[in-house]
Order: C-alpha cells, then sequence, then structure tokens
C-alpha cells in the first residue's frame, strides 16, 4: 500500500517533475522512469504495467503521462483513485498541459502532490482541500496579525502616554516635586500584587485543612465516572456489530473455517489491557482502603521542615446489595490526627462509636464497578509534626571533593516504626556523560542519563538494614548540585493505625465479607 | 549509503542561473523575485551543484520572510541540502535553521505547521530534531485535523530514527491517548500507523478492544488494520485465529478497495477452502463489479496466484471467472481464458465449452472491430480443451467449420489446424467431418487455409464416395477449363454458361456416393441444396474460389491442389472398381494440371510460375501417368504417418513441459510435513511466501542487494591505468538493471600529496553519467574508494573512458593519466526469453534493423556451432530440438531473447555443410533498434570462431 513516487513524464519520456514519498536513491528512481516510456506499450486498453519489482499506474494528459510508481502489493483500487485524483490536481496548477506549463508550475505541483500523499499513503482529500491547503489562507494567522497590530497600536500608546508622563514628570522634577516618583512607583506595586494573588490563593486552598481536601475528592467523583463510561460502554456488547445483519452467514463461515481446522478466537480480547485491570481487580465485594499520602521535607543538614500526613479511607462497594451497612473503625489512638468525616456521614455516630454510617440510614453507598480502586472516601485525617523521630526514613549525604574528583557517601536510616518497602533515592548528578562510579552500595543504582539522575533503590527495609549507604564517584561538583534528593517508598502501616474492626449490615444477617488495604505512599519526600 | 531523492525536476540546462544573481534577488526585498531565486537554487541544487555559499544567505535573508510559499520552497531547500559532512556529522550550521522551524512550528498560521511538520518527517538529523520535539509534542493536540495529522506522522519518523527511543520515550503511550480520542479518519490512521510500525502490541490491543467497531471505521484506517493483522500473524502464526473474524466482517465493508485488500490478506494468513473460497468469490465479484480495466486485470492476476496455489477450490468458481469474458478487453479477455483453460475438469468441461460456443456465437452477430482476434482466442481455447476432453471434440468442431470461410485469416487457420488434429485423432468424426468440409470448402477465402484445407481432403477422404465428391469439389472450385482464353470476355461468358453445367455434374457424381451408404442420405441432401444454391449464385460472379486465387498467381497453392487431386486420384484407384471411372478421372486431372501450368507460362498474369510448384505440377502429372508401388505407399501413407508423428511429438513435448512443471512444485527436502491426520497446518503456510512479500517494498525501493559471492566479484576488476602510473586505479563494475556502477579505488603511489584530483569519466553510447564528477585530495600513499554512477537507458554496448587529473603541490599545472576504457558488454542486458513462432514472424517481418554476419567458424558440426552461438550470445532457441535432430548437412534456427528494456533480440541462424567440411552460411540478427542489431552483431563476430 505505498506509492513510491507522483511523477509527469512528457511523452517523449523527459521527466518533468516527480515526487518520491519513501527514500530511495536518485539512481533508482531515474532508472524507474526512465524504464517507463520503454515498457509503455501501444494500443493496450489498460493503464498499467509491472515489471520485476514495481508497478506503474498512469494516465496520459494530454501531451504528458501522470505516473504513480508503487510496488507490487500495491492496492490498485486505492491507487487508481489517487491517480484519479492527482489528474485532476494537475489542470488546477498547471494551465497549459504540455512541458513549458509543467515545469513553470513544477513547485506548485509538488506542493499538491505532497497534500495528497504522505509517505507513501493517500490522504483522505479532495481537490477543494487541496487547493485550500496549499493556498495557505489561514484565519488564525489573521487574527494573530490583528492582536499583534493591536498590541503594537496598545504599545505605541503606552509609549506615548509614558513618553507624555516623563514629559510631565519631567516638567514636575524641574518644579522640584517628589510625588510624582511615588506614583510611577505605586502602579508598579499594584500590577505585580494582583499577578501574585493568584497562585498564593490557589496553593492556600491546596495546604488548607481536611476540609480543602475533602472538597477536592468530592470533586473528583464525576470525573472519575465520566472517565469510566467509555470503557464500561465498550466492554459488554461481545460483538455485537458483527453479529447483527449478516450473523448468520458470518457465523457459518467462522464453523466451516472450524471444521477445516483453522484456529478461531470467538472472543479476542487485548491481552495488556487485561492484565493491567488484573491488578486492581477487586473480587470482594466490598473494600476498604485506608490510604496515607507523605509530604516531608528534610534539610540536608539535619532537621526538619516540614512534616505533613494526609489520610484517607475509602469504600467500595461493588454490589449494589451491599450498600447499607455501617463500618466499625478502631484508631490507633494517636492525639496529634484529626479525623473529618464526609458530609453526608453522621458525625455523631462516628465521635461516639466510631462507626461511619450514611445520615440516612435508608440511603445505601454507591457502588462503583470493579476496576477502579478509588471508591467513596469516608474519612480524612491529616497529622502535622515537628518531630524528627516521626520521619520515617533519613538521609544524610556528604559529598566531598578530593583532587579531580567529588567523592559522595550517603547513608539512609530508618525508624523501626515501618518496613519500608520499594525505596528509591534519586540523587540529581552534574550533567554526566557516563555512569558515575560506584565505589559500595547496599541495594541496587541504576542511572537515568537523560535527567542525570542516580536512583539507588532497596527493595525492603526491615529490622536487617535499618540504615546503609552508598558511595560513588563523579567529576568535580558543587556539593547543591546533589540536591535536592528525593525518596520514593510505600509501607503497609500508617500512622493513623486505623482498622476496620467490623462491617454492620443495616438489613441484619450475617456482616459481608470485606478486604482491607492500608498502605502509606510517599508524596513528596525530599531532603532540600 | 547513498544519498535518498525525494524530487525530480526538469531542468533546462539552456538557461543557467549564475549564483551570484540568485543571490542578489534573495538579498532583495521583492517577493515573487525571492521565490523565483529559490525556485532556481533548489533546480540547481537538484542538478548536482553543491552552492555552498547559498546557505549562509539564506538563513539571513529568506528565513525570516513572512511570505507562505517562500516558507515552503524554503523547506523544500532544506530537504535537499547536504546536512552532514563527509563522516555523517550534521554540519554546525545547521543549528541556524533549528530556531525557524521551530518558529514555524508555532506558527499561527495552521498551514505552515502542517508543511513544517511534514518536513520533519523527511528530516534524519536527530540534532536537528532534538531541539524541535517540545513544539511537535504541541501540535499533536492542535485544534486542525490537518495538523494533528501530520504531527502524528512527525513523531512516527522521529521515533524510527536510530535515537528516536530516546528523544521520544512515551512516544507510544501519547499516540495511543491520541488515537483513542481522536476523531479525524485521516489522523485516526497515522496514529494507528504510527503504532502499527513503533508499538504494534499497543496496536493490536487497541484494535482488539475497538474489535466489534472495525466495520465501521474509515476506509484507510481498514486498509491498515488489514496491514497489521497481517504483519502480525506472519510474526506470531498463533495469533491468527484472533483476526479471521475482523477480516470476515471487512469483507463486507463499503469501500471496495478494503474489500480487495481483505481477499488478499485472508489468502494469506489461511489456507483452508472457506477462506480461499471467500476471497475467491470476493475477487469475482470485483471482477464483475469493477468497470476499471486494471482493476480486472490485476484481479485476474490475483485469481491466477490462487489457482495455482489452490486450484482445486477455483475449479468451482470457474464460471464466475468465465463471466468475465463479457468485457470487451481483449487483453481481459485473453487472461481469463488463460486462467479457465487451467481449471477445467471432465465435471465441467462440458459446462465451460458450451460458454464458449455462446461467446463464439456472439461473435458472428455483433460488429465489433476485434471480434476476429476474440474469436480467434476462443478457437484457440475451445482447440486446446478438445485436446484435453477429446469428446467434446464433436460437440464443437461443425460450429468452428463454420468459421473456415472467416475473413480473419488467422481465427480461420486456427480452425482448419484444429480441424486437421481432431480429424487424426477422434477417427470417430472422420467422415462427418470430411463431409462438412467438402460442403463447406468454397466458402475458404484464405491461400493458406486453402492449402490446409485440401490436404485433409487428400487425406482423409478414404471410401469411394467421399473421393468422389472430393474430386469433384476441387474441380468445381477450380471453376471452367481453360482458366485463361485470349478473349477475356470470351472467357466470363464461357464460365458463366458453363458453370451451371458443371454443377449438375457434380450433383450427379455425387449420387452413387450417396447411395453407397444410406445413413448419409439425408445429410448430404441438406448439403447439396446448401451448396449448389451459392454456386449458382457465385456462377455469375467469380467462378469458385481456387480459380480466383490461382488467377492471382499464387501457383504454391496450384501445387497443392495438383498434390491433392493425385492421392485422391490414386485412392480412386484403390477403391473403385469401375476402370473406366478411373481413367476418367485421370484425365480430367491430368487436365486441370495442364491448363495450371499453361496459365502459369501464359502472359496473363504479372508473374509466370514459380520453378518448385511447376516441378511439383510436373512430377504429379508424371505419377498419374505411370504409377509405382513404392511411390504410392508414399503418397498415400508416409505423408499422414509423418503428421501422426508430429503430433505424437507435440503432444510428447507438452506433456514433458507438464512434468518439468510438476516437478518445480515438488516439496523441497527441508519442507514442513504434513500429517493429515494430526492437527492439519492448512493456514499455517504461505508464510515464507510472505516473507517475500515483506521485501517487496525494499525491492521496489532498490534497497534489496543480493550479494553475489566475492569470487565473482574479483573477475570483473578492471585495471584502469598501469603499476608505474603516479596514481593507481582499479574499477569493479557491477551492472544493475538501469544503471552500471562503478566502484573505483584509486591510489597514489607518490610521495606528494595531491591536489584536486578529480576522475572525469565520458561515456559513447547510451550511457549517462549521474553526477559530477568531485574533487579529492589524496595524502602520499592513500587510497580512496569513488563510486560512479552511469545510468543504461537501452541495449547496447557501451564505452565508457575517463581520465584522472590532479595538482601537486609543487608543479601547478594538472597532470593528466589516461583511463583504459571500460567496455559495458551488451550481454549483461539481455536474457534467453520464450515467444510463439506466429509471434516471432511477425517481429521478424516488423523489425528494421537487420544486421547480417557471415559465418566464419572453425568448428565442423552444425549442431555444436548452434550451442556455441546460444551460449556465446546467451539467446534462447526456438526450433524444437526434434527438428534439429537428424544429420542433413545444413541447418537453420532461430533464437530469441529479451532486454531488460523490453526490446526484442531475433536471430536466425542458416548454416550448410559445404564439401570440405566447413560450414558456411549467414546468421541475421534482426532488433527494432540500431544498437541491439549492431551490438549482437559484433558480439556474434567476436565469437562465432569458436574453437578456443
Amino acid at each position: 500500500m505505498v506509492v513510491l513516487a507522483a511523477s509527469i513524464l512528457s511523452k517523449s519520456g523527459k521527466v518533468l517533475v516527480s515526487r518520491q514519498f519513501v527514500e530511495m536513491t536518485r539512481i533508482r528512481i531515474e532508472g524507474l522512469l526512465a524504464a517507463f516510456p520503454k515498457l509503455l506499450g501501444t494500443g493496450k486498453q489498460h493503464t498499467y504495467f509491472e515489471t520485476e519489482n514495481v508497478r506503474y499506474v498512469y494516465q496520459p494528459i494530454e501531451a504528458l503521462y501522470l505516473v504513480l510508481v508503487t510496488n507490487k502489493q500495491s492496492n490498485i483500487l486505492e491507487d487508481l483513485e489517487t491517480l484519479r485524483l492527482l489528474s485532476k490536481l494537475v489542470p488546477e496548477y498547471s494551465v497549459s498541459l504540455d512541458e513549458e506549463g509543467i515545469g513553470k508550475t513544477a513547485f506548485e505541483l509538488i506542493f499538491a502532490f505532497d497534500e495528497v500523499i504522505c509517505l507513501g499513503h493517500k490522504e483522505n482529500v479532495t481537490v477543494a482541500q487541496v487547493k485550500q491547503y496549499c493556498e495557505m489562507e489561514s484565519h488564525e494567522e489573521k487574527l494573530h496579525k490583528l492582536v499583534l497590530q493591536s498590541k503594537i497600536n496598545e504599545t505605541k500608546d503606552v509609549m506615548k502616554r509614558k513618553a507624555s508622563e516623563i514629559e510631565k514628570s519631567k516638567i514636575d522634577k524641574n518644579r522640584g516635586d517628589k510625588g510624582g516618583f511615588m506614583s510611577m512607583g505605586s502602579g508598579r506595586i499594584e500590577t505585580s500584587l494582583s499577578e501574585i494573588s493568584i497562585p498564593s490563593s490557589g496553593s492556600g486552598f491546596g495546604s488548607g485543612s481536611g476540609f480543602g481536601g475533602l472538597i477536592n475528592e468530592v470533586d473528583s467523583f464525576p470525573t472519575k465516572s465520566k472517565g469510566r463510561q467509555p470503557s464500561s460502554a465498550t466492554a459488554p456488547p461481545k460483538g455485537s456489530g458483527m453479529q447483527l445483519g449478516k450473523s448468520q452467514k458470518t457465523n457459518q463461515f467462522l464453523e466451516s473455517l472450524k471444521a477445516e481446522g483453522e484456529l478461531i478466537v470467538e472472543d479476542a480480547k487485548p491481552k495488556a489491557g487485561q492484565a493491567k485491570a488484573a491488578t486492581a481487580l477487586l473480587t470482594d465485594p466490598i473494600t476498604l482502603t485506608a490510604e496515607e499520602k507523605l509530604n516531608v521535607t528534610l534539610k540536608r543538614d539535619g532537621g526538619m521542615s516540614n512534616f505533613d500526613v494526609q489520610g484517607t479511607l475509602s469504600l467500595q462497594i461493588l454490589n449494589q446489595e451491599d450498600g447499607l451497612i455501617q463500618v466499625q473503625i478502631e484508631t490507633g489512638g494517636n492525639p496529634g490526627i484529626l479525623f473529618k468525616t464526609h458530609p453526608n456521614m453522621n458525625k455523631e455516630l462516628f465521635s461516639n462509636e466510631n462507626i461511619l454510617g450514611l445520615k440516612d440510614p435508608n440511603r445505601p453507598f454507591p457502588t462503583g464497578p470493579a476496576g477502579d480502586a478509588a471508591g467513596v472516601g469516608l474519612l480524612k485525617w491529616r497529622m502535622q509534626s515537628a518531630d524528627e523521630s516521626m520521619v520515617p526514613l533519613s538521609i544524610n549525604c556528604w559529598p566531598s571533593v578530593s583532587g579531580n574528583e567529588t567523592y559522595v557517601s550517603i547513608e539512609y536510616e530508618a525508624s523501626a516504626m515501618f518496613d519500608l518497602q520499594n525505596v528509591v533515592i534519586s540523587i540529581p548528578l552534574p550533567a554526566l556523560r557516563e555512569a558515575p562510579s560506584i565505589r559500595q552500595i547496599d541495594g541496587e543504582w541504576r542511572f537515568d542519563s537523560r535527567n542525570s539522575i542516580l536512583e539507588w533503590s532497596i527493595v525492603l527495609i526491615d529490622n536487617s538494614n535499618r540504615s546503609g549507604s552508598m558511595e560513588f564517584v563523579v567529576p568535580p561538583a558543587d556539593s547543591s548540585v546533589f540536591f535536592p534528593i528525593s525518596v520514593r517508598f510505600t509501607a503497609t502501616s500508617t500512622y493513623s493505625d486505623l482498622k476496620v474492626v467490623n462491617i454492620i449490615p443495616l438489613r441484619g444477617g450475617a456482616p459481608p465479607k470485606f478486604s482491607q488495604r492500608t498502605n502509606l505512599v510517599t508524596e513528596n519526600y525530599q531532603v532540600m | 549509503m547513498e544519498k535518498s531523492c525525494t524530487l525530480l525536476i526538469h531542468f533546462d540546462k539552456g538557461t543557467p542561473a549564475i549564483a551570484n544573481e540568485i543571490k542578489e534577488a534573495l538579498e532583495g526585498n521583492d517577493v515573487p523575485a525571492k521565490i523565483d531565486a529559490m525556485k532556481k537554487a533548489i533546480m540547481l541544487l537538484l542538478n548536482g551543484e553543491t552552492l555552498p555559499q547559498l546557505f549562509i544567505t539564506i538563513v539571513r535573508y529568506v528565513l525570516p520572510s513572512e511570505d507562505h510559499t517562500v516558507q515552503k520552497l524554503l523547506l523544500l531547500y532544506l530537504e535537499i541540502i547536504e546536512k552532514t559532512d563527509t563522516k555523517g556529522r550534521v554540519l554546525p550550521e545547521m543549528i541556524l535553521i533549528c530556531q525557524n522551524l521551530r518558529n514555524n512550528l508555532q506558527h499561527p498560521n495552521e498551514y505552515i505547521r502542517g508543511v513544517t511538520l511534514r518536513f520533519l518527517c523527511r528530516l534524519n538529523e536527530t540534532e536537528i530534531i532534538e531541539p524541535l520535539i517540545p513544539s511537535v509534542l504541541q501540535n499533536l493536540e492542535d485544534r486542525h485535523p490537518f495538523i494533528r495529522r501530520n504531527a502524528i506522522l512527525a513523531v512516527m519518523s522521529i521515533y524510527k530514527l536510530p535515537q528516536g527511543e530516546q528523544l521520544l520515550v512515551d512516544a507510544p503511550e501519547m499516540i495511543e491517548k491520541v488515537l483513542l480520542s481522536e476523531q479525524d479518519a485521516s489522523a485516526k490512521r497515522n496514529a494507528f500507523l504510527m503504532l502499527f510500525t513503533c508499538a504494534q502490541d499497543r496496536a493490536v490491543s487497541y484494535l482488539l478492544t475497538h474489535v466489534d467497531r472495525v466495520s465501521e471505521w474509515g476506509e484507510l484506517l481498514q486498509m491498515v488494520v488489514l496491514e497489521l493483522i497481517r504483519k502480525v500473524c506472519r510474526t506470531n502464526r498463533a495469533e491468527k485465529g484472533k483476526y479471521i473474524k475482523i477480516i470476515i466482517s471487512l469483507l463486507n465493508a463499503p469501500s471496495t478497495a478494503v474489500i480487495y485488500e481483505c481477499a488478499g490478506t485472508l489468502v494469506s494468513l489461511s489456507s483452508a477452502p472457506t477462506a480461499i473460497r471467500a476471497a475467491a468469490n470476493t475477487y469475482c465479484q470485483l471482477l464483475l463489479s469493477q468497470s476499471d480495466n486494471n482493476v480486472k486485470l490485476i484481479v485476474l492476476d490475483r485469481l491466477n496466484e490462487l489457482k495455482s496455489s489452490h486450484r482445486d477450490i477455483m475449479v468451482d468458481l470457474i464460471m464466475d471467472v468465465l463471466r468475465a469474458l463479457s468485457s470487451p478487453n481483449l487483453d481481459i479477455r485473453r487472461k481469463t481464458l488463460d486462467i479457465v483453460l487451467e481449471l477445467i475438469t471432465p465435471l465441467n468441461i462440458n459446462e465451460v465449452v458450451l460458454m464458449l460456443k455462446k461467446e463464439v456465437m456472439k461473435t458472428q452477430s455483433g460488429e465489433l472491430e476485434k471480434n476476429g482476434e476474440y474469436r480467434q482466442m476462443l478457437i484457440q481455447a475451445i482447440h486446446s480443451c478438445a485436446i484435453k476432453f477429446p469428446e467434446v471434440a464433436s460437440t464443437v468442431v461443425h460450429l468452428l467449420m463454420d468459421f473456415l470461410g472467416d475473413s480473419n485469416v488467422a481465427s480461420a487457420i486456427d480452425v482448419v489446424v484444429f480441424v486437421r488434429e481432431i480429424i487424426e485423432t477422434n477417427p470417430k468424426l472422420r467422415v462427418s467431418i470430411i463431409t462438412r468440409l467438402l460442403d463447406t470448402f468454397y466458402q475458404i477465402r484464405a491461400a493458406r487455409v486453402c492449402s490446409c484445407a485440401l490436404w485433409i481432403i487428400g487425406e482423409y477422404c478414404l471410401s469411394l464416395s467421399e473421393v468422389e465428391s472430393g474430386i469433384a469439389t476441387i474441380k468445381q472450385c477450380l471453376g471452367e477449363l481453360p482458366f485463361y482464353s485470349v478473349s477475356e470476355e470470351g472467357e466470363a461468358t464461357d464460365a458463366s454458361k458453363k458453370t451451371p453445367q458443371a454443377n449438375s455434374i457434380t450433383v450427379s457424381s455425387r449420387r452413387p456416393a450417396v447411395l453407397a451408404d444410406g445413413t448419409y442420405a439425408t445429410q448430404s441432401a441438406a448439403s447439396e441444396t446448401a451448396f449448389s444454391a451459392p454456386t449458382v449464385v457465385q456462377g455469375s460472379l467469380v467462378s469458385g474460389n481456387i480459380r480466383s486465387l490461382l488467377l492471382t498467381g499464387d501457383f504454391f497453392l496450384g501445387a497443392v491442389v495438383a498434390c491433392t487431386l493425385t492421392k485422391l486420384v490414386l485412392r480412386l484407384q484403390e477403391v473403385q472398381p469401375s476402370k473406366v471411372e478411373v481413367n476418367k478421372a485421370t484425365t480430367q486431372a491430368l487436365l486441370i494440371f495442364v491448363s495450371m501450368l499453361q496459365l502459369g507460362q501464359s502472359p496473363v498474369l504479372p508473374h509466370p510460375i514459380d520453378n518448385d510448384s511447376n516441378d511439383r505440377i510436373v512430377l504429379c502429372i508424371r505419377l498419374l501417368c505411370d504409377t509405382g508401388d513404392g511411390i504410392r505407399k508414399i503418397w498415400l501413407q508416409s505423408c499422414r504417418q509423418s503428421f501422426v508423428k508430429m503430433l505424437s511429438e507435440k503432444q510428447l513435448r507438452e506433456t514433458e513441459e507438464l512434468k518439468a512443471k510438476a516437478q518445480v512444485s515438488h516439496a523441497q527436502p527441508d519442507d514442513l510435513i504434513d500429517f493429515y491426520h494430526l492437527k492439519s497446518r492448512k493456514g499455517m503456510s504461505q508464510l515464507e511466501l510472505e516473507d517475500e512479500v515483506q521485501d517487496d517494498l525494499k525491492r521496489a525501493t532498490g534497497e534489496f542487494v543480493n550479494d553475489n559471492d566475492d569470487a565473482n566479484k574479483l573477475n570483473r576488476i578492471l585495471q584502469l591505468t598501469g603499476f608505474s602510473d603516479p596514481v593507481y586505479a582499479e574499477a569493479y563494475v557491477s551492472v544493475h538493471h538501469y544503471d552500471i556502477v562503478l566502484d573505483i579505488t584509486v591510489i597514489n603511489r607518490t610521495k606528494e600529496t595531491l591536489q584536486n584530483l578529480c576522475l572525469e569519466l565520458a561515456t559513447m553510447g547510451d550511457l549517462k553519467l549521474v553526477e559530477r564528477p568531485q574533487n579529492y585530495t589524496l595524502a602520499p600513499e592513500s587510497s580512496k574508494q569513488i563510486k560512479a554512477n552511469i545510468k543504461v537507458s537501452s541495449t547496447e554496448t557501451g564505452v565508457i573512458f575517463g581520465n584522472i587529473v590532479y595538482e601537486t603541490s609543487n608543479v601547478l599545472e594538472r597532470t593528466v593519466v589516461v583511463l583504459n576504457d571500460i567496455h559495458i558488454d551488451i550481454m549483461d542486458y539481455i536474457s534467453p526469453a520464450v515467444c510463439t513462432d506466429a509471434a516471432f514472424r511477425t517481429m521478424w517481418a516488423e523489425f528494421e534493423w537487420e544486421n547480417k554476419v557471415a559465418v566464419n567458424t572453425v568448428i565442423q558440426d552444425e549442431k555444436e556451432f548452434l550451442n556455441h552461438i546460444i551460449k556465446s550470445t546467451n539467446m534462447k532457441c526456438l526450433t524444437p530440438v526434434s527438428a534439429l535432430d537428424d544429420e542433413c548437412g545444413f541447418l537453420a534456427a532461430n533464437l530469441y531473447a529479451k532486454s531488460v528494456f523490453g526490446e526484442d533480440a531475433l536471430v536466425n541462424l542458416s548454416v550448410e555443410k559445404q564439401a570440405d567440411g566447413k560450414l558456411s552460411g549467414y546468421i541475421r540478427i534482426r532488433s527494432k533498434t540500431q544498437g541491439i542489431a549492431l551490438s549482437l552483431g559484433d558480439k556474434i563476430t567476436l565469437k562465432q570462431k569458436g574453437g578456443g
């Protein structure tokens, strides 16, 4: 399905214009086109011929030949359509259909050919579209120019104003007054303030207590369900599009193919997609997920500038009938943690009995399909601390320059509170061509040359390796290059130590099965 | 790696543009002048000028231009300039264009963005592309489908570059996202194509998730889907099952292109009968529904391929294929018939022949210009049917005999040859054919047909009645004797008066024949009325067809008539008990002979009778006067025997060819073995074939080079200069189809640096140098490889000659070393080919150039000489071996070859052994162009000596 070249030749075989769409050498294309008039027989009623390697499809236009050179596997029906389109285009651009005329408009023709065939593949275009593309009349550009013009005008106005102001101030200065200066300065401050105010307000919301987080979570519900829709819409009908109409015939066809030993898979499903879904697939009817996100900023010479834990408890119910439940939880009793329930929750029930239930007991919890791990948020909590002992993992990085090299030794120390999994410590390095030489390491390392980052990874930190170190050598560099070091890890226990004790079905009966997940992840864990 | 060429524009060298003018125009502010200058610059570049000084001018003055056309031309310019140095590093100044490209990618005009993105598709230098990547990615989310389309393609080609995966790590993911949200058909196709080429598994998973929508997708996308399926199944055979369903759903697509592609895919994936049948059905539908001849022909090609691989299935579809005969195009009809003829089986033969018969009848009624040719084709088809299945001959032979009098001589000849073969191979039909032939004989118009028909009459009239009516028919067709009288008027009136009489005589002479065998009575009567009626009419117009032919001076026919009559009379002597009747017939025959001779010597005709015919007629006269048993045997039996021998020879040759064909299709030693009773391997096959398909594109672009063994290479090294020359050069010549590549090694043998060393080549003949020579500097005792491409445009012996020019540092003048000539041999361009005898003759008659070479050789044996010529000219001997077998002191053979440019080369060799044992004779070469005739002649003159 590839057009190698589109060319226009004169009757005598002279190549007037030729545009190649795949890479080929000049000698090759010239050879192919030189062979064309020789192979062109007379008195035939068809307009193609094949050689050992290529197929020529052509159309005579007055004193010219419009030729497409394609490979032999190419789809003739498509090629003919392309040829037809090109043959309509040629007279559009070339007034006189002879050697001279084509020579004059050679470049225009090449531009037009480019619009019709792209990398050897046919584009879905009409003559009018090609003309439009080639004319390049752009509304956007006009607008852009207008905007530009107006900006210039505006700036000119400003300039004039400023000039007059300066004039004025000069006059004022001459009068010996300082007021003019003041007014100009204050104007500047105003504008800068208004610029700053936007980001500052945004960040204020984000870092604002649990309430702000809750709002975010609530907001995210509709967007997620939207995202789900297409997948759910496509998944259930099994090849119904095919079964419609000619289904019977198709089935017969398939049956007979099968009978002949052809292997037919009736419902072909993507492999990769399935694999992905499987990890998140929930088998239990009710799942509760407690997740804590850790935002920690440590100072490079010890000390902590920020420590913030945000947790959520989310509930996911697969079946509608399991929706009428309440959840009894147990917290670790950490006094530093403030819990906040979802606005729809019965607050009293929670504060008195540690039971999470909806305000309206007749309403079920919303259900969500499998494959979406988010679920419904029930509870949020937050913890801030200045206590350094709370830090799960501290990093100590010592770059030291010695002669032509910088030795960097890094060590980590993990608190006994958690067992950390999949720890990755990313150390930025100066731009290096080769990987740094690692002198000693506990764990594994990887060098990402594009971002110039050294990643030190330890699969599991538990009691056997609460501390570890690494040493590597790089060409001399400033010690600040190696910061900020960022750390990623996960853990299966949390600060809040929140546990779901029981699920109470409101309609009586045995408590349904549920599964519980707890994890701690790092959101932003840095050593500055 | 040679540079690729993206565009060609014809450039008239008559109007040289000077670099300075271009530069001035580019520097100016006049936009049209700038456009013009840019165009000129591009054309100069395309013609091998390098114009290095122009680059900076363009960067300074053209890059900032706001005009769209200028920008587009600029992109073309950037496309064709050399962007790397000799070592493949990107030139430092190229960084200058990056900024401009980036601006273009962010240009408010969407079309500028689009064409720039398209330009990036053709760019190979990562160093230039790298800074542009963010801008490219921005365009992926553009509002205009036009931009998105090109942006996706740009991403694809960047990703495909050697380091592309590092430049755009997450490109497949990105494109997958784009694909999910994309609405524009073209952009969707491009995105899918990108995944297909760069991340096949993603494409597959996308396809499978949307499996039920495939039939709703756009035509372009469906095509790529099919391509993907083919590719996936090629690498992973087990996956095939998943896709068959998709293909089936696409078989009902609205677009014919997709349907065509589907059928092809189905064939390549599976060889299960149902799949093949579906594909074949699809092709047949296309064959009928498409009006375009090209499509029909190519579809027929596909069917032909199917035929050779799955004959059993195609047999069922034979009638569907036959329907393509409704097209008026002869090529299509011929191809259809070719396919059909190989599919006939005892089961369908009757149906096929019936259809062919109908078609033959149609040609009678319609007055289309090509009818004659078509009829000929049909007759040949029926002929070969009848040979394969002799039982059908009886149903068609009579119909065909109506065409003996066809005005199209070729088809009439075919008919008569057919009849001749049938009458020998099908003895049951003999009687009816002879009766019929005698009845229709008067209609025959052409001399060649006539002589062949006469031969049949002479050989196959066996019974008394047949012999008698045979003689009568001939006599009647000769008309009244003598053939001419002194007064023209008298003859005309005589003839008109006497024909009715002659007619009545024949009728009377026929009567006993009818009575002899009662079963023929009705037939004979019917033919009699049919016979007598036209003769009466004809009598007044022309008196007999043979007569009129004789009167035009065709005495060869006269000789044939004489022989036939002799044969008939000889036979009459055997079957006729009444001596009187025999004598009467003999005298009548003698009278005819004599009057023919008389006519031959008369002044009425422009040419007198030729000696051959004269001798032959005289021989016949002698024979009838004095018959011996030996001669009788020769005339009555040996002729027939040699004909039988010829037929069996022909049959033998055909079966041998079949055998040879069958041999080819046998399995290779390392082929997989099908265990039918285990899981059938059906559908897994053809993968080897598919691999070839994959190479198709590579071969088409000329990328595909099959390496010959190096030893062979060494044979073709030519030394160009002497060992003691300051510069030693040798060349390795490799001849491809349309070009010659010279790999020249140049070695500096001196202790000085050679500057401006230039290899100047010139050519003689139909050769053209592609590139302009470049200058090199050669360090002391170092060497350099130089490549020169030469284009060949016709088959002709060519000579390449040239010299090496250089300067040394201390001597300012240039030194020239003349090179040895390189001769390009015609043998590299012609290859043995086959054509039919008839085609050879027509070409022989048509071609203008003849080169006649007298035989001059030391070889004593004719056959050895022929073999020597065949070997040294690389041609194919068309004359069958059996015809060359015997020792008779002379030999004539036709040789044929075709050049890669499709030119024909014909050679006829006629040699005779002289008394002294030497061979003498001529070799004639004919061709359409002078080049072949001359070159081949030279070649033969050079080689024919032999012996050495």
